[in-house]
């Protein structure tokens, strides 16, 4: 391939492929929103979640006798 | 990543019972060896051994099936399973003597006594422990997994 095919081939291409309309990059740093969506993943439990925890480790320290039948169902 | 999502839900599904199991066999063990409880481990081991860890992997492959179609949260549908589990788990244990049914109260493995006002309690206590094994650990792993 000459130096003739190249740009020929270049020019063929830059034909085929469409032009970029506008600004090449996003208007506004998308880093940000990449930070914010991997915190959101290690977001902490809900409140529920501790007050249901709270319950099952109270109801357990209340009455042990139940631990061994939790065990058993697990 | 994407064969055999049905076998991937049910080793998820198995794993907390696995992981319990060892527990249990040890506490057994050391309430008759130890502390001379007169516990029938035999007896006792049937229903965690070979029934909770089928049903949970079941219920994990029911969930990996249907959750496009009900879009159940997981948490929710693993706290539907003491539903199924407790009948089953004191159908068995009466049946091999591992439960007695008294007037006052049921005595588990001859040893653990629990009244009848205790009963919802600990039913919904288990409930909710279900719910956060679900939703968390389970969860977690079918995650992991690339299933959920």
């Amino acid at each position: 391939m000459n130096g003739h095919d190249e740009e020929r081939l270049k020019r063929l291409l830059q034909d085929a492929l469409p032009a970029v309309e506008g600004e090449p990059e996003p208007g506004r740093d998308l880093w940000p929103a990449v930070l914010k969506r991997m915190d959101a993943g290690l977001a902490m439990p809900p409140w529920f979640d501790w007050a249901l925890l709270g319950g099952v480790v109270g109801l357990a320290a209340l009455f042990p006798a139940a631990i061994p039948v939790f065990l058993y169902y697990l | 990543m994407n064969t055999h999502p049905y076998l991937r839900a049910y080793m998820a599904g198995i794993f907390v019972p696995t992981l319990v199991l060892p527990l249990l066999l040890t506490v057994f063990i050391v309430a008759r060896i130890v502390m001379h409880v007169p516990t029938p481990i035999e007896q006792v081991m049937i229903f965690p051994m070979a029934v909770v860890p089928s049903l949970f992997g079941l219920w994990n492959m029911l969930w990996l099936g249907s959750h496009l179609r009900t879009r159940a949260p997981i948490g929710l549908h693993g706290a539907v399973l003491p539903l199924l589990m407790a009948p089953i788990g004191a159908l068995v244990a009466t049946s091999l003597g591992v439960l007695d049914i008294g007037a006052r109260g049921v005595v588990w493995f001859h040893a653990c006594s629990i009244s009848y006002a205790l009963i919802v309690p600990c039913f919904l206590a288990a409930t909710a422990a279900y719910y956060l094994v679900w939703k968390y650990i389970i969860g977690f792993l079918n995650g992991v997994l690339g299933i959920a």
